[in-house]
């Protein structure tokens, strides 16, 4: 401790921006970890708050999918034996089309009955409305609000609101006002209460249910209850508790956790390098003091230990300051993640606050500590091995020895020799994916210190071809520090392959969803219930399909009905389309199978598969699916496997006329229309709405307006990615900025010898300069390379394990062509100050500076 | 010719220390002059101040007719390259070069072809009779063996002015002797300017002109 006062605070408070960024490095990492964990536990939590507020005393929740089921339903499950209450819902989430409420979640129940379940607080309203249900009944418009919800919108008992639903916006009028707290607290207070009948009519739900909540009678245990209730209705039911509804989101934000997962960490592999940069030169430049520490008596041990406490110290710092940041990164993205469920998955969830998992929090703290030791343990050894004579005797420095670089290049070579034969061995799946993936990042990390040397000592007549001098001062002195050098060539080659590896997938995402987009979304017209297509919480009477087909401008309108249905665990989509129809249409990139997939699928009574819920389930044409409807569980083939981006967790398309019989639902989602020869699509769109608007809730989208919503969704699903490219940029301007800056205050005494002996400022400056820029131009090189390399397996890892995309192996050229010229800015303007600061410092001050 | 008029030094810090009180000197051209003094009496401000690495803070000092104070930093670096060869106290070797990089540096500097520079290098090298040192890192030569490479680099240009601080400090008296022939040589030869610190009494005195500070004024000035 004694040490760390003497030997350590005057160097940190010496070099204070140093340590600042430093501390940076370990900081990103966390930060990232920290933020993207945070954001997904908060929604998951939000969405498990709302299930849990709104469920009130219910103990079990049946559902089906999304789609619904029949009212009989109901009467059944009343009639068992183990039941005490059973009520029916409905949950729809709308525009309030007030300024800045956003949705409002709508829960619909039976009054009757609910009470016994909920308690609905009121506090205003008429008495009448609130004891007896039957009036609120009476009266199909009555709605009661949250007096959060009626205060913030100027509302009270008797005013009117209007929402939109499924015959257009409607006007419905305050009954009754909740007191806050408990099921008025759900939602985020967004919450509005109506007549389960009369939510049936607006909401398009026909005669069915969305969900029963109940509980059981006295005596019966849970899973007694669960086991009966599943028993009497069969596969195409989930029977849950409310507290295990989160359970099926986690398999969504799943994907966001991996992504997270494997970002931070490679944060940190970049935080590692910068920590271990700055520790070696650390040592090399206390090497005096450590002599001396030792010429007085401290042992080898004190001093590795001295280190290896500063390093934790550090870390513990970095990750502090981490998880402060990502904490406030997890508040923005929690709201960002959440909205895009809520579209997507019409998960009704309002993110309140963060959900801190203290689980996630100590991780990060171990994890940032354990990185900055890792990073500074060999420094601390060679500092331990100073000898103290030799010490003394001043100024040794930095060089590696052959044998270590035979070391590297035995080891590198024997890395790539792994990843290749993984490569020719099959490894384009599974453990060998990863192990080729770990073998190509350790090689090149290995070798990274040769590369630089080879890349320099090409560079070398290059700099010295603009300016003969600098150019050769500035190549040799990268050079004769090969470590420095090398580590932050590896810190920011590193994050530049993980900008190219991201924006490769990001492209080639692009370029195969525009393709399908291309191929199979060629409709002239969709009329939707929304302008989410998405969205599917109104839908359509079938009959309108029929009445829009009549219309003389149209030639063809295809039924589309899609919802989710529980696949293994997985919410996946499932897509009702009428299939000989659609195969007239569009000529669909079939994967496995016949090339008339659809047709073959509508003869043999099969379904297609989207390849990536065949990738990520691992199902083959010919295998039977299972899939859970309300009539039990159907036993489907596989009878084609077709590129589909409907869905990210996956797809499973299957003829109208098989949904229609075991489903029982005749409701739609979306038309697809096709118009006659010749009519323009803005024709046929006003004649729809001429003909329908008025009496339906609907949205005509043209097929330029469907293509640029999917292009919006599909930029909102990179958003995320973006962001870790801005991280990974951020950490290579980082990587650059610390050693550059650490570098050249480092050399204050040599730049002053420069001087000294006849050097011009300006030709220091220029050296610096050049200096940097060379950095920056191997770091640039090296990380365009390796980037191509992790962008075949991050798009292996994609197809495999995450969502099941086969995307086509594209160089992102135009995110290197900005990237290049972006960090050789980088470099130069980060060497500015310090270089600056050092050109300009006092000669005799310089000169003496130790 | 070297002008002091009135030089005056002070550092600021803690406390103030007036290193220079109010120095005048000439020194013509071809003079050989040594500088003695106590420690701390502010012989190597004096010569960092003449070499330009420093500025007065108060007083002028012309060289060749030009005012230090008067003219820009790259100026003042020019002018120090072209006439001024600097010996430290403390070497101020590049540790990553090698001997003969370190001393070919002001050449480069100056935009030599390297074959020449390392030419000249070689040549200086083999006069500190370190010739067969040409390829190692300063760490490893011995105190006297740095503080010829530093000579070495400092006659490389073959200054007109030679300022030097203890070239010999450091080394035992028969290596001692060897840099100072060298020195004299280089006066003799081309007639430059040479102003050297000192604190061996018999050096001082083989020159022909000796300036005694004390306490950053100059009390004795003698010319045999
Ligand atoms: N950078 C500085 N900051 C503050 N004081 C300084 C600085 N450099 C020198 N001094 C002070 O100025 C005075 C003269 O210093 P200088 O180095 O010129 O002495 P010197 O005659 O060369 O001594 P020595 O024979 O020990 O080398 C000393 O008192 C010293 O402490
Ligand atoms: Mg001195």
């Amino acid at each position: 401790m004694m040490l760390l006062r003497l030997l350590t605070l005057p160097y940190v408070r010496k070099h204070l921006l140093r340590t600042g960024l430093t501390i940076a490095g370990v900081a990103l990492g966390v930060l990232v970890f920290v933020g993207m964990r945070t954001a997904n536990d908060s929604v998951l939590y939000g969405f498990q708050q709302t299930v849990d507020r709104i469920a009130g005393k219910a103990q079990l929740q049946i559902t089906s999918g999304e789609g619904g089921f029949p009212e009989e339903v109901l009467e059944r499950v009343q009639a068992m034996e183990e039941i005490n209450i059973a009520v029916p819902v409905i949950e729809a989430q709308v525009k309030t089309g007030l300024q800045g409420q956003g949705n409002i979640l709508i829960l619909a129940v039976d009054m009757t009955g609910d009470r016994s379940l909920r308690s609905y607080d009121i506090e205003e309203g008429e008495d009448a409305v609130v004891d007896d249900p039957l009036v609120f009944l009476a009266q199909p418009d009555s709605i009661i609000l949250t007096r959060e919800f009626a205060q913030q919108n100027n509302l009270s008992v008797g005013s009117k609101v209007s929402f939109d639903t499924m015959v257009g916006p409607k006007s419905f009028t305050v009954r009754g006002i909740m007191k806050p707290g408990g099921l008025a607290s759900a939602f985020g207070g967004n919450l509005a209460v109506m007549d389960i009948y009369a939510a049936q009519h607006v909401f398009g739900r026909g005669r069915s249910f969305d969900r029963i909540d109940l509980t059981l009678k006295e005596g019966i245990a849970l899973d007694q209850g669960r086991q009966a209730i599943e028993k009497l209705l069969g596969a195409g039911y989930q029977v849950e508790a409310p507290s295990q509804r989160g359970k099926q989101f986690e398999t969504i934000s799943k994907l966001f956790a991996v992504a997270a997962s494997l970002n931070s960490l490679f944060a940190l592999l970049i935080g590692l390098f910068i920590i271990y940069n700055t520790f070696s030169i650390a040592v090399a430049q206390r090497r005096s003091e450590i002599g001396i520490a030792r010429a007085l008596g401290a042992t080898r041990a004190q001093i590795r230990n001295l280190f290896l406490l500063e390093s934790a110290l550090l870390g513990l710092t970095g990750s502090l300051t981490g998880i402060a940041g990502g904490l406030i990164m997890a508040k923005g993205m929690a709201s960002y993640i959440g909205q895009f469920l809520g579209d997507l998955y019409g998960v009704a969830q309002h993110t309140e606050g963060l959900a801190l998992n203290p689980q996630t929090l100590l991780l990060a703290v171990g994890v940032g500590v354990l990185t900055s030791m890792v990073a500074a343990w060999i420094p601390a050894r060679d500092a331990a091995r100073i000898d103290p004579v030799k010490a003394l005797h001043k100024g040794s420095y930095e060089s590696i020895t052959a044998s270590e670089n035979r070391w590297r290049l035995v080891t590198a070579t024997a890395f790539v020799g792994i990843a290749a034969f993984c490569l020719v061995t099959g490894g384009t799946s599974g453990p060998k994916l990863y192990v080729g993936y770990f073998s190509v990042v350790a090689a090149s990390v290995l070798a990274t210190p040769i590369l630089v040397r080879a890349l320099i000592l090409g560079l070398r007549p290059l700099l010295r071809l603009v300016l003969p001098v600098e150019g050769a001062l500035a190549a040799d002195s990268l050079m004769q520090s090969p470590r420095r050098t090398s580590a932050t060539v590896a810190a920011v080659m590193l994050s530049l392959s993980l900008v190219v590896g991201l924006g490769g997938i990001a492209d080639a995402s692009y370029a195969s969803i525009l393709d399908w987009v291309e191929s199979v979304v060629n409709p002239d017209l969709f009329v939707g219930t929304n302008e989410q297509i998405s969205e599917r919480s109104f839908r359509f009477p079938a009959s309108l399909g029929d009445e829009i087909r009549k219309l003389d401008l149209v030639d063809e309108v295809q039924t589309v009905r899609s919802t989710r249905v529980n696949y293994r665990g997985t919410p996946v989509m499932l897509v009702a389309i009428p299939m000989l129809q659609v195969q007239g249409r569009i000529k669909p990139k079939v994967v496995a199978g016949p090339a008339n997939v659809f047709e073959a699928a509508a003869k043999e009574g099969g379904v297609v598969l989207g390849d990536n819920l065949a990738l990520l389930q691992n199902l083959n044409v010919g295998d039977m699916m299972e899939i859970s409807s309300p009539s039990g569980v159907l036993r489907l083939p596989i009878t084609g496997i077709a590129i589909d981006y409907t869905d990210q967790l996956g797809a499973i398309l299957i003829d109208r006329s098989l949904y229609l019989k075991h489903w029982k639902d005749e409701t739609a989602n979306l038309f697809r229309v096709y118009l006659k020869k010749g009519v323009t699509p803005e024709a046929g769109k006003q004649q729809i709405l001429m003909r329908f608007g008025s009496q339906n809730r609907l949205f005509v989208m043209t097929n330029r307006q469907l293509r640029d919503y999917i292009v919006k969704v599909t930029d909102q699903w990179f958003g995320l990615t973006y962001m870790q490219i801005f991280v990974a940029v951020l950490v290579a301007t980082l990587g650059i900025v610390n050693s550059l800056t650490v570098s050249i205050t480092d050399r204050r005494r040599e730049l002053g010898v420069l001087q000294a002996v006849g050097g011009l400022r300006r030709q220091v400056r220029q050296a610096i300069w050049m200096e940097a820029a060379g950095i920056g131009l191997v770091s640039v090189i090296l990380g365009l390379a390796l980037g191509g390399l992790i962008l075949y397996y991050y798009l292996g890892i994609i197809r495999e394990d995450m969502a099941g995309i086969r995307l086509e192996y594209v160089y992102p050229v135009k995110i290197a062509l900005l990237l290049a010229p972006t960090m050789l800015a980088v470099s130069w303007l980060s060497a500015l100050g310090p270089g600056e600061s050092a050109v300009r410092a006092s000669l005799v001050e310089a000169l003496e500076y130790e | 010719m070297i002008e002091l008029h009135d030089v005056s030094k002070t550092f600021e810090g803690k406390r103030q220390v007036l290193a220079l009180d109010h120095v005048s000197l000439q020194i013509a051209k071809g003079e050989m002059v040594s500088l003695v003094g106590p420690s701390g009496s502010g012989k190597s401000t004096l010569l960092n101040l003449i070499g330009g690495l420093d500025h007065p803070s108060s007083g002028e000092i012309v060289i060749d007719g030009e005012r230090l104070s008067a003219v820009s930093d790259d100026e003042l670096t020019r002018v120090r390259r072209d006439k001024i060869g600097f010996i430290f106290q403390f070497f101020n070797l590049l540790p990553t070069l090698s001997c003969l990089e370190n001393v070919s540096l002001p050449l480069h500097l100056r935009g030599w072809k390297k074959q020449k520079a390392h030419e000249r290098a070689r040549e200086l090298l083999d006069l500190v009779k370190l010739g067969k040192r040409v390829e190692h890192l300063p760490e490893e030569l011995s105190g006297g063996e740095r503080q010829r490479v530093a000579i070495a680099r400092a006659l490389s240009i073959y200054p007109p002015i030679l300022l030097a601080d203890e070239p010999t400090g450091n080394l035992d008296s028969h290596t001692g002797e060897d840099i100072l022939k060298l020195i004299r040589d280089l006066h003799e030869r081309l007639n430059a300017t040479i102003l050297m610190v000192t604190h061996d009494n018999g050096v001082a005195e083989s020159c022909q002109r000796t300036i005694r500070l004390r306490d950053g004024v100059i009390v004795e000035d003698i010319r045999r």
